[in-house]
């Protein structure tokens, strides 16, 4: 048992797929090298266009009819998703001809002869064609010559029970005779191809010619060919270039949107999941805008994938407008993540990264991340880095510290710093450190006039000094703190550095 | 008076049939779970540690009044248990230098420079819903940027708080949330002899007071009787 899949008027269909409320519309399709229409749309249709018009012709008989152009990358992407889902139907397919794939039953549950098993098949093959946007056709026969006949001319499912009735129903361009024999057989008045299966092998080759012989086979159709199979590429990309260049956000988003959805309807096909969503804008002005998005937790999740898509475009501004755009996702096996007992890990790592896309373009990168403490004596010396908690399991320090939390031999800045630093009060830093005028008497600070404090210096102690950098003379720098008091009992850090003084911070 | 057999075969029938529900006459699940902050007297006074789903102010009575060593103790705890912290910082005052490479790890610094940008970051952290403990620090900010800040803005946190596990604290110069569950004033004024003791000395000189604990809705009766 064969089935065929045929997807009617397949070029329009890969053109019309992401906007499928132009079905409503008179919409031409022009081919690229003859400049003629090749297909067109049922209201099209209706205005009196018709296949082989030029697009002049085409639009003097209907001036509202929306001429495109076939685009070889949209049908190629089509018949990968036509390959794709009918992989999900039967592991062995052929890519038949553009639009059309045939199918061997052999094997499956399917493969029987009650109607109503295969009708409830068909149903789901069509409702799965659907969602990915295409209007398909099936026809199911003993052999893939019939099973295609039978597809063009269901709707949309057509099950061949009885061979011999459903040839001999069939009108005889369905074998596509030449010109020359089709008017003769016109004239002897054979119309379909039980009319011409009766006249007889022998009788045919007589008056037609060996050519008729083919003719023959293919009427009888009782051979079953081999299937030239194929796999689907598993390649998902959705690709469209637009008619008027998109200027603004919003419909760009909404195909994103579209994109995404179909990006993830073929994932689930295969059971996969996005890992990496790579995005391509095609501005006017020839330049390419491509970015790549990893995805935390790798999903197929609509919503997630598109805020991640639609945080990123918020920000972006091109210098001319976008004619195309280019959607791929790299699949992966999701991943099954078990909460462990006590729970640290991200419940949600995409909404998390999403969040931290949101901060990073409301702040910079530079002020949303983790701190990592520069290995240097300068004190505030530290750059910040992206966050990144999934990347290493770090353990609890009270399983690291050192028993009594004694030096090491070989002393670190961060042993030093973080030693001193959390046997002290706690220092809220002024950044940049305030200039302020203050005043010394016999050696220690007596008096501060700062924006936070004027007045008497209450109790002082220092100074502490420190320097680094010596070996680099712009870098050198050499600076006294000293850790103050003020007389109403305000804590401050004050220190000098070439010859000015500054408030560090506050003590709290 | 005992319900009666129907009635139980009934509740019975309808915790098979709907596994995921709670019926009214079971009794609520703990709606007042607390995170200890590991400082003795603080948890003693809030009654076991920080709750979870609702905001905590701690108001820095006085410029040193120790919230920065309060964070600083909170932080520690939470990265020991490895747990992820955020803090939005009001001023970029957070002095990471005196931490411990493992403690910042597992921290999410923003760095604002306003009260204004500090509303914006917390707003979108509560909603991510991800993030156990989350650190509003605006000590430092200037009284005119927190009077900008609308009442309506701590009731909206509060309302997204309260869905979440997350425990949310907000340190501040003065008492500004009125939604707060708890608020706790710390009143001692460290000097400067003080500076360069042991943070577990210190934090034991920290002098909090309980100004204000609210119940959460859904708290059993008996804990609202002995609240009140």
């Amino acid at each position: 048992m064969f089935a065929v899949i045929y997807i009617p008027d397949f070029f329009l269909q890969a053109a019309l797929r992401h906007e499928p409320e132009l079905w409503t519309r008179p919409v031409a399709l022009l081919n690229k090298e003859l400049k003629k229409v090749v297909e067109l749309t049922a209201v099209a249709k209706e205005t009196g266009v018709c296949p082989g018009l030029t697009s002049t012709q085409a639009l003097a008989r209907c001036p509202t009819i929306l001429i495109k152009t076939r685009s070889e990358a949209q049908e190629e992407a089509a018949m990968n998703i036509l390959l794709e889902c009918a992989n999900a139907f039967s592991p062995k397919i052929e890519a038949t001809a553009p639009g059309i794939c045939t199918l061997d039953l052999q094997g499956l549950s399917v493969a029987t002869v009650e109607n109503a098993l295969l009708h409830l098949w068909a149903k789901k093959v069509i409702a799965q064609f659907s969602k990915v946007l295409f209007r398909a056709q099936v026809g199911v026969a003993e052999n893939p010559d019939l099973a295609l006949h039978a597809a063009k001319i269901a709707s949309p499912f057509y099950f061949v029970e009885n061979s011999d009735e459903f040839i001999s129903s069939l009108s005889i361009e369905t074998i596509e005779p030449p010109p020359e024999i089709l008017n003769i057989l016109g004239r002897w008045g054979v119309g379909t191809l039980g009319a011409f299966v009766a006249l007889g092998k022998d009788k045919l080759a007589e008056r037609l010619g060996a050519e008729s012989l083919e003719l023959f086979e293919r009427a009888t159709a009782h051979t079953i060919r081999p299937l030239n199979l194929v796999r689907p590429k598993e390649i998902f990309e959705e690709t469209m270039e637009f008619e008027h260049e998109i200027e603004t956000l919003q419909p760009l988003l909404f195909i994103l949107r579209r994109f995404i959805e179909q990006l993830s309807r073929r994932l689930e096909l295969f059971y996969f999941v996005a890992q990496e969503i790579q995005l391509s804008l095609k501005l006017n002005s020839g330049e390419k805008l491509e970015r790549s998005f990893r995805v935390p937790s790798p999903t197929r999740n609509i919503e997630t994938l598109f805020r991640m898509l639609q945080t990123h475009l918020e920000t972006v501004q091109t210098d001319s407008q976008i004619v195309a755009l280019h959607l791929a996702a790299k699949p992966a096996k999701p991943e099954h993540f078990q909460f462990g007992l006590f729970e640290t890990a991200l419940r949600d790592p995409n909404q998390f990264y999403e969040t931290l896309a949101q901060l990073t373009s409301l702040f910079g990168s530079d002020r949303v991340g983790t701190p990592v403490v520069e290995n240097s004596f300068r004190p505030d010396a530290f750059r910040m880095e992206p966050v990144n908690f999934e990347a290493e399991k770090v353990l609890p320090i009270s399983c690291r510290q050192k028993p009594g939390g004694e030096f090491s031999k070989h002393l670190t800045f961060h042993d030093f710093s973080a030693n001193r630093q959390s046997a002290a009060l706690c220092l809220r830093r002024f950044r940049p450190p305030l200039p302020v005028l203050l005043e010394m008497r016999g050696g220690r600070p007596a008096l501060l006039n700062s924006e936070k404090f004027v007045g008497v210096i209450k109790n002082a102690s220092g100074p502490f000094r420190s320097s680094g950098n010596w070996w680099e003379p712009e870098a050198l720098w050499a600076r006294d703190e000293w850790d103050i008091q003020t007389s109403t009992g305000e804590l401050f850090r004050v220190f000098t550095q070439d010859g000015d003084w500054f408030l560090e911070g506050a003590f709290d | 008076m005992p319900p009666s057999k129907t009635i139980i075969e009934l509740r019975q029938l309808l915790s098979e049939r709907f596994p995921g529900k709670r019926f009214s006459a079971e009794k609520a699940p703990s709606a007042n779970a607390v995170w200890p902050s590991g400082i003795a007297h603080i948890d003693d006074l809030l009654r076991g540690g920080l709750p979870k789903g609702g905001i905590v102010e701690i108001v820095n009575q006085r410029k040193n009044s120790g919230s920065a060593l309060l964070m600083a103790a909170l932080l520690r705890k939470a990265a020991a248990e490895n747990q992820i912290v955020t803090l939005i910082d009001g001023m970029d005052s957070f002095d990471a230098s005196a931490f411990q490479p493992e403690t910042l790890a597992r921290l999410l610094w923003v760095r604002c420079k306003n009260a204004g940008e500090a509303m914006k970051a917390v707003d979108l952290i509560l909603r991510d819903r991800n993030l156990p403990l989350v650190l509003l620090d605006l000590a430092l900010n200037p009284a005119k940027q927190l009077r900008k800040i609308p009442a309506t803005t701590w009731y909206r946190l509060q309302r997204i708080a309260e869905t979440t596990p997350t425990i949310f604290v907000a340190i501040t110069p003065q008492p500004i949330v009125s939604c707060a569950q708890i608020r706790l004033n710390l009143t001692r004024q460290f000097s400067l002899e003080d500076v360069d003791l042991e943070d577990q000395r210190l934090l034991a000189k920290l002098k909090p007071e309980l100004a204000q604990h609210r119940l959460i809705l859904g708290e059993p009766p008996e804990k609202r009787a002995e609240a009140g």
